[in-house]
């Protein structure tokens, strides 16, 4: 038959276009669900290889005596360490500037000559970040649970976490009675890609517009989101998967997306994790807004903000779940002397 | 006997391939040959399989009975009956069947004196289900990447694999192998269309000829492709549709572990955009 | 070597070529008095294309068409800032969107579905003047409707999709955006919206239709190639008068499945699986969000839900538990 080596010849040429792009097998695959649901999570070995030092947590200083002389005691213009011992705060300190700025070290947020003074706004970011890690392990467990977060966490050895969003600019349109984008359709990594909105982060990790879109009737009774708004909570979603390096089954049984029961138990954490992001970036970030400088502010002046990515970093638990704050418990409780916090 | 009026003349003997003389008969309209024989063999197997599976499962709701693969955990093993070993069995028999089906149409083919278009178009349909329940679960390790035997159930499989991949639209192979399928739809229209406006006139007019049917489309269109080849269009259009399918799927998870309209971004990042 | 299969044709006889069946009264003079003969065409099909037939309907839903084609390319084109690069790199994920759901079903600004709407209104046109083209064409050369029928089946789901349902739901953000990979947002977003449409009664029944056509065709394209050694693609005359070709087809399936279509049946069971397809389609989309607002929930009512054992501990809603959402 000549239509077979020429069917075939156009396949293989397709193919080969199609697989230059691809990954290559073998690739690893973990059942979520019940067998046949095809609630799977996918994993290339090589990709997986390529990140292991991304996640990997670093080594904690050996741990201080918590007695001994309290820190504000020592140290001037101590506001939200002041009941640790000199040992824990000096440990704390060095063990920060390992995790936010080892190059730079300590001179990156204090000053030489005075290390009380608070002129850089790096420590006046910092002590607010201390705050916002203490609030982290204190009050979101049911999101971190006792596993928990460092300054590593998000920072990962650099100053500026590499996963942080800032609100779009206006969209550059040739003029403004043509061709308006309503926010989509262009190709935007936070989306993965896809031509999905491309900030699904301001509606739901600032503000809190809903994010659930389905009825709980089969009938109509009221519900009256629009197919858009179904598009935006698929934005949020896509960036969750990507961002924790899982598919849609890790939380979900497609079968019926809005249904709880039967569902993964990691669906939970996520709802508390979208909370947990919407309350730092209103009470933690935005508000340092005037502390940052302008090389520090996104393209509309806003501050940098936190969504999945910034402590995920691609993994289903930051750092592969290693236990963060077992040695550091002063950063899971407020530790002011005073419960003044400086806000 | 259930004959059509000039049916005899074309009951003869031979065309065979296997079996010679032994099967070579027919049971009402239905021809027998030995793949006759094996196909009944794998469909009855199999058949009652499913309905013992069923009879053991939460339901006889046509809709809701399903026959899930094992877990993955088993690997490329034979699992537990109960655990997914009867789902591997019922797939046993569907290959059998379809297979043997395919090998009936060819001797019915031989006997005929036709071309074998019609067991080899079928045989690129078995291709794609072979791909779907052996071929990639072989290149992802484990027999559990097949999917279930239900009416829903079996939806609910292509939803989270589709998901899987965050957006499965977006798959170049499956943009091709929609595409054909629309395509082939749009063809079977304007094909069965044309044929019945020319031998279905309004009243009063003649039965038309191929002349009329080339006029239409070139009059429309600027282009008739005539009566030999839109069969062919429709062929090739039909298995190029189920081709690219068997493709989407065999590439999603072997060769493919993102999302993906991540694969997208080759485009996106080619050194010729500045 | 095996025995040819009549895929492609090795030897193209070229004479003198057809310009069309007469027209009467009314009728435009066809354009292209001499035809193009292409030689790669006569592999597979014809090698004559032209001449074509350009009346009145026809150049007005081209030039509806052409309006509606530009004004979505111009709004592409704008909205990457004029940039023809960026304007082919990211030409899959360019869209011209539909008005937000606020303006509801009122027209909006320009900028603001405006244009999204006018795009509508032309390309609506241009597929109402083609009906009539397809139907006028049909009647001129006294053949059947059919095809101007089966075109209508699909303009039902064009219709359903851009403007009745719309309409129904009171707001035209519920219509498709004119973009290649938007449009396929779209699609996702509608199934996550309405509760998955795998479990929409009439989407299933909509691709029974849709794989049953492509079976179809397969079946039919294949059989008909398999009998052209007695003339079998000279269906008109295999209808009237049947010979051996349509006998052999028709045996081969009766054997096979026990039951088979004549020459002229086997195009009506054509006709009406592909255009089913569409017509079950619109009334799927249709009844959503009308009728139906979650599927999964009425597939639950009407018991086709299949069970799963439960694998995971209980989860229960936390926005049960914290009151808020």
């Amino acid at each position: 038959m000549n239509i077979l080596p020429q069917t075939a010849k156009l396949l293989a040429l397709v193919a080969t276009v199609l697989l230059v792009g691809c990954e290559r097998p073998p690739t690893d695959t973990v059942q979520h669900g019940f067998r046949g649901t095809g609630m799977v999570q996918v994993y290339n070995p090589r990709i997986v290889e390529q990140n292991t030092d991304l996640h990997a947590a670093p080594a904690a200083l050996p741990a201080s005596a918590p007695d001994g002389t309290r820190a504000d005691k020592v140290y001037k213009n101590v506001k939200v360490l002041g009941s640790l011992s000199v040992g824990e705060f000096t440990r704390l300190m060095v063990s920060m500037s390992s995790w936010i700025a080892p190059n730079e070290g300590c001179t990156y947020c204090h000053n030489p000559a005075n290390f009380a003074d608070d002129s850089k706004y790096t420590k006046v970011v910092a002590r607010r970040m201390i705050e916002m890690t203490q609030h982290i392990n204190a009050d979101w467990q049911p999101h971190v649970a006792q596993t928990g977060v460092t300054c590593y966490t998000c920072h990962r050895g650099q100053p500026v976490p590499a996963q942080v969003w800032f609100k779009e600019p206006a969209q550059q349109n040739g003029a403004d009675f043509i061709g308006d984008a309503a926010g989509q359709n262009k190709a935007a990594l936070s989306v993965a890609l896809a031509s999905l909105p491309s900030d699904p982060f301001t509606p739901f990790l600032l503000e809190n517009k809903d994010i659930r879109v389905n009825g709980d009737t089969a009938l109509p009774s009221g519900n009256r989101h629009s197919i858009k708004q179904a598009e935006w909570t698929y934005g949020l979603m896509t960036h969750m998967s990507t961002a924790l390096g899982v598919n849609c089954t890790y939380c979900h049984n497609t079968q019926s997306f809005s249904n709880w029961s039967g569902n993964p138990p990691q669906r939970v954490k996520a709802w508390h994790g979208i909370r947990m992001a919407r309350d730092l970036n209103l009470d933690y970030m935005e508000p340092l807004q005037s502390t940052f400088p302008s090389n520090r502010l996104g393209p509309t002046g806003d501050t940098a903000k936190v969504n999945c990515a910034t402590c995920h970093q691609g993994a289903y638990k930051p750092l592969n779940g290693a236990p963060m704050v077992k040695d550091f418990p002063e950063l899971t409780r407020p530790t002011a002397s005073t419960s003044v916090a400086s806000k | 006997m259930a004959m059509l009026n000039f049916e005899k003349k074309y009951r003869v003997r031979g065309g065979t391939l296997l079996g010679g003389d032994l099967f070579d008969f027919w049971v009402g309209p239905f021809y027998v040959g030995f793949f006759g024989i094996t196909t009944a063999f794998f469909s009855f197997l199999g058949t009652a399989l499913i309905l013992w599976g069923a009879s053991q499962g939460p339901t006889w709701n046509l809709w809701q009975i399903s026959i899930a693969p094992p877990d993955l955990s088993y690997g490329l093993r034979m699992a537990p009956l109960m655990e997914g070993g009867l789902w591997q069995l019922i797939t046993v028999c569907a290959i059998g069947a379809f297979g043997s089906w395919m090998m009936r149409e060819v001797e019915i083919c031989r006997k005929l004196g036709m071309g074998y278009h019609v067991p080899v178009a079928f045989g690129v349909a078995i291709v794609a289900y072979v791909t779907l329940v052996v071929v990639r679960p072989i290149l992802l390790g484990a027999w559990g990447h097949g999917f279930p035997y239900g009416i829903y159930s079996h939806l609910d499989w292509v939803s989270n694999v589709g998901y899987q991949y965050l957006h499965f639209h977006y798959n170049p192979a499956h943009m091709l192998a929609v595409s054909f399928f629309f395509a082939t739809t749009f063809a079977l229209s304007l094909h069965g269309a044309l044929v019945l406006s020319a031998t279905n006139p309004p009243d009063g007019e003649l039965v038309k000829t191929p002349e009329h049917e080339d006029t239409f489309f070139r009059d429309t269109i600027g282009y008739s492709v005539g009566t030999l080849g839109i069969h062919r269009v429709g062929l090739f259009l039909a298995l190029a549709a189920v081709l690219f399918s068997a493709l989407c799927i065999v590439i999603s998870g072997p060769f493919w572990t993102r999302g993906w309209p991540e694969w997208w971004g080759w485009w996106l990042n080619l050194p010729i955009w500045k | 070597m095996a025995e040819y299969q009549n895929l492609f044709t090795t030897v193209q006889a070229t004479g003198p070529l057809h310009h069309g069946v007469p027209l009467g009264h009314g009728n435009s003079p066809r354009t292209g008095e001499v035809p193009g003969v292409f030689h790669i065409l006569g592999r597979l099909g014809n090698a004559q294309i032209g001449p074509i037939y350009l009346g009145g309907l026809g150049v007005a839903s081209l030039i509806c068409g052409l309006i509606a084609f530009t004004t979505i390319g111009m709004n592409m084109l704008a909205s990457v800032n004029w940039d023809p690069i960026q304007f082919v790199r990211q030409l899959f994920w360019l869209a011209l969107e539909p008005p937000a759901p606020a303006y509801g079903l009122s027209i909006p600004p320009l900028n603001q579905g405006g244009w999204w709407l006018i795009t509508g209104l032309f390309l609506t046109a241009s597929l109402m003047f083609w009906w009539a083209r397809v139907y006028r064409r049909a009647r001129e050369l006294g053949l059947g409707t059919h095809t101007a029928w089966a075109f209508a089946a699909a303009i039902w789901l064009f219709l359903v999709l851009g403007l009745f349902r719309p309409i129904l739901m009171g707001s035209w953000s519920e219509a498709v955006p004119y973009g290649i990979f938007p449009h396929l947002d779209w699609t996702a977003a509608f199934s996550l919206r309405y509760g998955n449409l795998f479990y929409n009664p009439f989407h299933a029944l909509s691709i029974v239709f849709l794989y049953g056509s492509t079976l179809l065709f397969a079946m039919h394209g294949a059989t008909i190639l398999a009998v052209t050694r007695f003339g079998g693609e000279r269906e008109i005359e295999q209808i009237v008068d049947r010979g051996t070709a349509s006998e052999r087809a028709a045996l081969f399936w009766r054997w096979t499945m026990g039951f088979n279509a004549t020459m002229e049946s086997i195009h009506r069971w054509a006709w009406w699986f592909a255009v089913l397809c569409p017509l079950a389609g619109g009334i799927g989309i249709l009844l959503t969000g009308t009728v139906v607002d979650n599927w999964y929930l009425w597939s639950v009512k009407h018991g086709v839900v299949p069970p799963y054992p439960e694998v995971f501990p209980a989860v229960i809603d936390p926005a049960l538990a914290n009151g808020a959402k």
